[in-house]
């Protein structure tokens, strides 16, 4: 008896019962509605064959079911079949161990590097700027998030989503290499008030401290600038603003391509055709100049 | 460890007074913000002269008689706008030079559309301004006229001077950078290592706005600070709050630059450092410094964080003529136009100097035409553009 209950609840008999009662359903339906599809006395040879239609395609229908039904019946089939099923478990199982252990990774990373911002900003020094923290984010984007958006794109559609797809990869590289950017301008805020914190315990010692605000400021600024001099003529500084530069562009450029999508659709002229345009005009105007000044001058 | 010791209590009690003061500060300065302020920029009145494009020539009558017959033409840079030299009344420039006598032409570069993006520097050079002096020698019958460049506008004027050596009488160049390999500016760091090309191809010209983040870049902790606690300090000062609005005005009107001339800029000044080589080419003709045969006055600013001493100092030494001066001012890049002391030092400068070379030179123009008013002679399109245009403005 438990051998027949282990038999009848097994994946092998339950899909073949379903296939069985899933098929003697749609047959016995289909005999049931054959009275509608049947032409009236009255009806014309057009509406006849309009009528006709939609029972001829029910019927292929059926006959592919049928025929799929009949293969996967099969002891071979069947047996493939449920062995995929009972692997079916496995695979979620792994599918889901892998992106928890891809998302562990990633956190840990996110908290390694983030851990590490403000970390080693000494007074007036920018030459080892804790970049790695920008340079980590970028990575894990480009590694990660960034490469879903150059699956290649197929279809009709598909180079206004390789555009679309284009834009939002170039505003996520501008706001890592802006955000770098930022942060190396607000290196300075941070390294101004350590020097601040260093220099009020020696004005207290000296006994110079001021009872006036304003001078404080005043230091403050003055360290700040200091510190703002030395920071912009660092190498680093000039690389962070020249990749925000470049980033902003790329960004630009891509969101433009967007854009001009979007017009020649409208039948709006592109930025493109009208620069094309615009040096046209230019040639000529310079032509018809250097013409005006010969005849001027004769 | 001793322990340091602020006096907060002091501080405090001090920071109680200021509260009340800010009280007191506070009314004032709904009062001024709320009222009537005079905040209007370029107010000396002027006539448009000629227009082509988007440049206009503006034409600013002497208030003496006594100064300089030949007339002075300013050319301003492409970035910001020349209405700097006359920001205000008793802080201007332009009336300053109409006050020694100098009957004075100013080139407004007006603002680039897309449409001015292939526009290169010989357009503006051997163009533009070659067509307005062109322009200015008719009107006054005269072979040659006096040439004063600002900044970008006094490379400009050197690159003219160099290709048109006979239109030009006394060369003076304020600001101007014509040797850009240095590493005493911000800007000739960073410039250095811009994607010109790239930056062209993405914003068509070169946005405004852009170079005055970079601008902005030069000091954060001045310009984008103090400068506006300096403003909360003073908000009731009627006067401090409209010079300051002037200047923001000022700072903030920032036109594009085309395109193709922002990437010569770049690319052979800045870059390739080819002007004072003798190597950069405009218009297909290499700008040769030796050909600048004219008296020059080289006048820059030894606390110019923009253009530093360093970029302006060699031209002198570079040039044809014999007759150079250099002079150094102690203050920065926009101080030496607007800052109270060089305001009583640039004009009488320059104005005694041009009378000296014009004293020196044997008189064989024609008298000065502002006292005779002649008609000007002026070519078929030049006429035509003067007498569309012509009005009378304060701008």
């Amino acid at each position: 008896m438990n051998q027949d209950r282990q038999d009848t609840a097994s994946p092998e008999f339950l899909l073949g019962a379903w296939m069985k009662t899933a098929t003697d359903f749609w047959g016995a339906m289909t005999k049931m509605w054959q009275p509608t599809f049947a032409t009236s006395p009255e009806a014309t040879p057009s509406q006849e064959s309009d009528k006709a239609r939609p029972q001829e395609l029910w019927d292929a229908s059926l006959n592919i079911w049928q025929t799929m039904v009949s293969a996967y019946s099969t002891p071979e089939t069947m047996d493939a079949a449920v062995k995929g099923m009972h692997a079916l478990p496995e695979i979620a199982l792994k599918m889901a161990k892998t992106g928890w252990e891809g998302y562990f990774h990633l956190q840990q990373q996110w908290l390694e590097k983030a851990g590490r911002i403000g970390s080693k900003t000494e007074a007036y020094k920018f030459e080892d700027l804790d970049k790695d923290t920008f340079r980590a984010w970028l990575e894990i984007y480009q590694k990660d998030f960034g490469q879903f958006l150059n699956i290649p794109q197929l279809g009709l559609t598909r180079s206004y989503q390789e555009r679309i797809n284009r834009a939002v990869d170039k505003f996520n590289l501008f706001q890592v290499e802006a955000a770098e950017f930022l942060y190396l301008l607000y290196l300075p805020v941070e390294k101004s008030l350590r020097v601040m914190g260093e220099k009020l315990p020696e004005l207290s010692q000296e006994g110079n401290l001021s009872e006036n605000f304003k001078d404080y400021y005043n230091m403050w600024i003055k360290i700040l600038e200091g510190h703002y001099m030395t920071l912009f003529k660092s190498p680093d500084y000039t690389r962070a603003l020249m990749k925000a530069l470049d980033s902003a562009e790329d960004f630009i450029t891509a969101r433009q391509d967007l854009i001009t999508d979007g017009l020649k659709a409208l039948h709006v002229p592109t930025e493109k055709d009208m620069d094309e345009l615009y040096k046209e005009l230019y040639l000529l105007k310079k032509k018809v100049k250097q013409l005006e000044k010969k005849v001027d001058s004769r | 460890m001793s322990q340091f010791k602020i006096p907060v209590d002091r501080i405090l009690a001090k920071l109680a007074e200021d509260a009340e003061r800010a009280q007191t500060m506070t009314k004032k300065a709904s009062d001024v913000l709320l009222g009537p302020l005079d905040t209007d920029i370029a107010t000396t009145p002027g006539e448009v002269v000629y227009q082509e494009d988007r440049l206009t020539l503006r034409h600013y009558e002497p208030i003496v008689e006594d100064g300089p017959r030949t007339p002075l033409l300013i050319v301003y840079a492409l970035i910001n706008r020349e209405t700097m030299l006359d920001l205000q009344p008793g802080r201007s420039v332009v009336q300053n030079l109409l006050k020694e006598g100098i009957d004075l032409y100013m080139i407004e570069w007006g603002y680039p559309t897309r449409k001015d993006r292939y526009l290169t520097i010989d357009d503006h050079v051997n163009g533009y301004m070659d067509n307005v002096v062109d322009f200015i020698r008719q009107r006054h019958n005269l072979p040659k006229i006096n040439l004063m460049g600002v900044c970008m506008g006094g490379t400009f004027s050197v690159i003219y001077a160099a290709h048109h050596p006979e239109k030009v009488q006394n060369l003076i160049t304020t600001v101007t950078p014509t040797h850009f390999d240095t590493d005493k500016g911000l800007l000739h760091i960073w410039f250095k290592d811009i994607d010109v090309d790239r930056t062209v191809e993405t914003f068509g010209n070169m946005p405004g706005d852009l170079l005055n983040v970079v601008f902005l870049l030069l000091n954060p902790a001045r310009l984008m600070i103090d400068k506006y606690v300096g403003f909360l300090e003073n908000i009731d000062n009627k006067v401090f709050v409209e010079n300051f609005v002037r200047m923001e005005k000022w700072i903030f009107d920032s036109p594009d630059v085309p395109g193709e001339t922002f990437r010569q800029f770049i690319k052979d000044c800045y870059q390739k450092n080819l002007l004072i080589q003798n190597k950069m080419e405009v218009g297909g003709t290499r700008v040769d410094l030796k050909k600048i045969t004219m008296p020059l006055l080289n006048i820059y600013g030894r606390f110019d964080h923009l253009v530093p001493p360093e970029a302006c100092e060699l031209l002198t030494s570079k040039v044809g003529s014999k007759d150079t001066a250099d002079i150094c001012l102690d203050t920065g890049h926009i101080g030496i136009y607007v800052s109270s002391k060089c305001q009583k030092e640039l004009s009488p400068k320059i104005a005694r100097w041009l009378k000296e070379r014009e004293e020196m030179k044997p008189k064989t123009s024609t008298p000065k035409s502002r006292a005779k008013k002649p008609t000007p002679k002026k070519s078929k399109a030049s006429a035509k553009a003067s007498s569309r245009k012509k009005k009378k403005v304060a701008k």
